[in-house]
């Protein structure tokens, strides 16, 4: 259920991402700081190792190399060779500290006493205070010695080339700096570096805590984002529910129309207008049929009344039965034009495609109504091209005699009816132009609207049913082609009927 | 009683007057909107019958420019039923609202009662002394014994009946029994009276000189 919702979604992709970089700064920066604890120690511990090494250096201590103070020299006479001007305090990093062991392990190793000045005794005696312990072992392994503090069973570390630097170890929460020398004598320091764990640890749990609560702060403000970002989308999916609800009229209100829900909001209230408008149109149009077809009704239903309220003669009855059958053949009219139209709407009508000359047809359907035409006193005039189109013959026969027959009825007295068929750039055009007065401007656009009648009368009389030319527009539409009409008051119309050609 | 019908469909219009004029009104009738309000405007017709749907003005516009001048009782006739349409008939001044298709047996009720409420009449039947006419089945018995009047003797003895107290002229009488397509004299009115002093006794419509009649 989570995984479907935006803001779920985001939240975990946001925590995600906010984990991985928090833990990848917090694994870094505690790397970083254990490397530096390290090497603070192994600053101090290296030095001593070094020069601890270079004194045990031979069974004399002296052998080779060069010794690093002065033999012979009195212990408390002269001063000690420059290096030891400058002797740095513990933790100091000048790497040529030589590291003076104390007094008693130097004892215990049996060389002659060195002269160490007194600070640096000092500062071993310090070092000792401080937890560093010394141990020396022997070529053959046996300990040497070692300084008090050192751990008495401490094995010797594993055997590495002669001279080559002080190696370190991390050892049960003691830090350890050892060296073997030529002599296979190895000398190793240590400190322990509980106190560097422990802060260590509080780094760590101090890392943990701020990232947690890094991740929270994200979490929350991610949160937040997320749904002010997703507000719009609520609005657009509330206003949209109510539309389907049947508030046709509601809006999104587009606050914005520069982002990307504005745009969505702008898109979906257009679609929605347009949705409102189809609706509108098909009410009106239910309503429009309904009126259509109630009016017969009520005729009939008033004339049969009337008739029955008393006894008739057989010349009123047969006046009844006759009014009865006109209205009777006017709703079958109107209701096979409604079915004509709703099949076309769904899309059920069945239309042939076949290659057919339109003006054959034209020729065919002027014939039908020239009968009217006669009647009306009105000429009608073909200018016929043979022009092939796709279609079904009798539905482009019903368009042309509905046009015609329109532009007769329509007409002024002794009138002119030109009917006209071309080939215009691949698409055939069919004109029907009359001579009437024309069809006024506010008007036009409606003329091909279900039930929209321009005289607003109904002149059912005449057995016009008020769809004639909006089922022409539904055959034309059903051939892929366009119907249009043009007039100007006193100007007669002109209707243009353009169908596609049939291609290759 | 005289009707005027506004319908735009020939056939229900013809139809529709027919049937009125078989009950006993006088009816006149109009294709169109304006034609109808010229004629609403003009005679005191005791009923409009007015469709919605109209060539000219509407049945609204016609109702609406009615209203600021007469206050004719008006029968909306429309094919809408919507109740928003009805509510809009009703509120623009339409007395009564019936939809198509309608019964011609609800229509002809629906304008007695019309015509009854606008003359301030609230019963279905009409008493004076032993005299009682009953407008449903127009009929009139005297003393609970059926007379047999004719159509224009029960349409003045109705029309009075329905103005009892009131001095009604010959004019009114003449206006509102007849429609424009009667060539009747109006002294032909003294021949209907006397009729109906006949069948119904001497003194139930005394004669106004020179100002009408009158039913006590």
């Amino acid at each position: 259920m989570f995984t479907k919702s935006i803001r779920w979604r985001l939240q975990l992709w946001f925590a995600f991402l906010l984990i991985c970089t928090l833990s990848g700064f917090g694994i870094a920066s505690f790397e970083v700081y254990r490397t530096r604890q390290l090497k603070q120690v192994d600053e101090r511990l290296g030095p001593r190792v070094e020069a601890l090494s270079r004194i045990v250096r031979g069974p004399q201590f002296f052998r080779g190399g060069r010794p690093p103070f002065e033999p012979g020299r009195d212990r408390r006479g002269g001063r000690p060779p420059g290096q030891f001007d400058s002797f740095p305090p513990p933790g100091s990093e000048d790497r040529r500290l030589p590291a003076i062991p104390p007094r008693d392990l130097l004892e215990s190793v049996g060389g002659p006493s060195l002269p160490l000045p007194p600070d640096l005794e000092r500062t071993l005696r310090e070092d000792l205070e401080t937890g560093i312990y010394f141990l020396i072992w022997n070529g053959d392994g046996t300990r040497l010695d070692a300084s008090t503090n050192a751990p008495a069973d401490l094995p010797r570390p594993p055997a590495m080339p002669p001279d080559s630097g002080p190696h370190f170890r991390t050892r049960d929460g003691h830090r350890e700096a050892y060296e073997f020398n030529r002599e296979g004598r190895a000398v190793l320091v240590g400190t322990s570096i509980a106190t560097d764990l422990e802060a260590r640890r509080g780094f760590a749990l101090m890392l943990v805590g701020a990232g947690l609560s890094v991740l929270a702060l994200g979490l929350g403000g991610g949160w937040f984002i997320a749904s002010r970002a997703l507000r719009p989308l609520q609005d657009i999916s509330a206003t949209a529910s109510r539309i389907s609800g049947g508030h046709l009229a509601e809006r999104i209100n587009v606050a914005d129309t520069e982002n990307e829900l504005g745009q969505l909001a702008g898109v979906l209230n257009s679609t929605f207008a347009r949705l409102e408008a189809a609706f509108a149109q098909q009410k009106q149009f239910t309503a429009d049929a309904s009126h259509e077809l109630r009016t017969p009704i009520a005729v009939l239903l008033s004339e049969a009344q009337t008739t029955l309220a008393r006894p008739r003669t057989a010349e009123e009855y047969r006046e009844t039965l006759e009014a009865c059958l006109e209205t009777a053949q006017q709703m079958r009219r109107l209701t096979e034009s409604l079915l004509e139209l709703a099949r076309f709407d769904a899309g059920q009508e069945k239309l042939r495609h076949e290659p057919v000359d339109l003006a054959e047809i034209v020729r065919t359907s002027v014939e039908l109504v020239q009968p009217l035409a006669a009647e009306k006193d009105i000429k009608i005039h073909c200018d016929l091209a043979p022009v092939q189109v796709l279609g079904d013959e009798v539905r482009l026969g019903q368009i042309i005699t509905n046009l015609v027959t329109n532009a007769i009825r329509y007409n002024k007295p002794a009138g002119e009816v030109r009917v006209q068929t071309r080939l215009d750039a691949n698409t055939a055009v069919l004109t029907v132009t009359d001579t009437g007065p024309g069809i006024a401007p506010e008007d036009l656009p409606h003329i091909f609207e279900r039930f929209y009648r321009a005289d607003k009368s109904r002149t059912t009389a005449h057995g016009r049913t008020g769809l004639g030319l909006a089922i022409c527009k539904a055959i034309v539409d059903a051939h892929g082609g366009t119907i249009e009409a043009q007039s100007a008051p006193e100007a007669g119309s002109n209707f243009i009927v353009r169908l596609p050609q049939p291609t290759g | 009683m005289r009707i005027l019908v506004v319908e735009d469909e020939p056939r229900l219009l013809r139809n529709l007057a027919k049937a009125l004029r078989e009950e006993g009104y006088a009816v006149d009738t109009a294709e169109a909107g304006d034609d109808g309000l010229f004629k609403a405007e003009t005679y005191d017709y005791d009923a409009v019958v007015l469709d919605v749907m109209l060539p000219g003005l509407d049945g609204w516009q016609v109702l609406d420019r009615l209203r600021k001048r007469k206050r004719t009782p008006v029968l909306m006739l429309t094919a809408r039923d919507a109740p928003k349409d009805r509510v809009r008939g009703l509120d623009t001044g339409a007395d009564d609202y019936l939809v198509k298709p309608f019964d011609l047996e609800e229509l002809l009720a629906r304008l007695r009662a019309l015509i009854r409420r606008s003359a301030g009449q609230v019963q279905p039947s009409l008493k004076v002394g032993d005299v009682l006419i009953d407008t449903r089945a127009r009929s009139v018995t005297r003393a609970g014994e059926p007379i047999v009047l004719t159509a224009r003797e029960y349409a003045i003895l109705e029309y009075l009946a329905l103005h009892r107290g009131k001095v009604v002229s010959r004019t009114e009488l003449y206006e509102h029994l007849f429609d424009e397509s009667d060539d009747t004299l109006s002294n032909l009115l003294d021949v209907h009276v006397f009729g109906i002093r006949k069948k119904l006794g001497r003194d139930l419509v005394t004669t106004r000189r020179g100002q009408g009649y009158c039913i006590e």
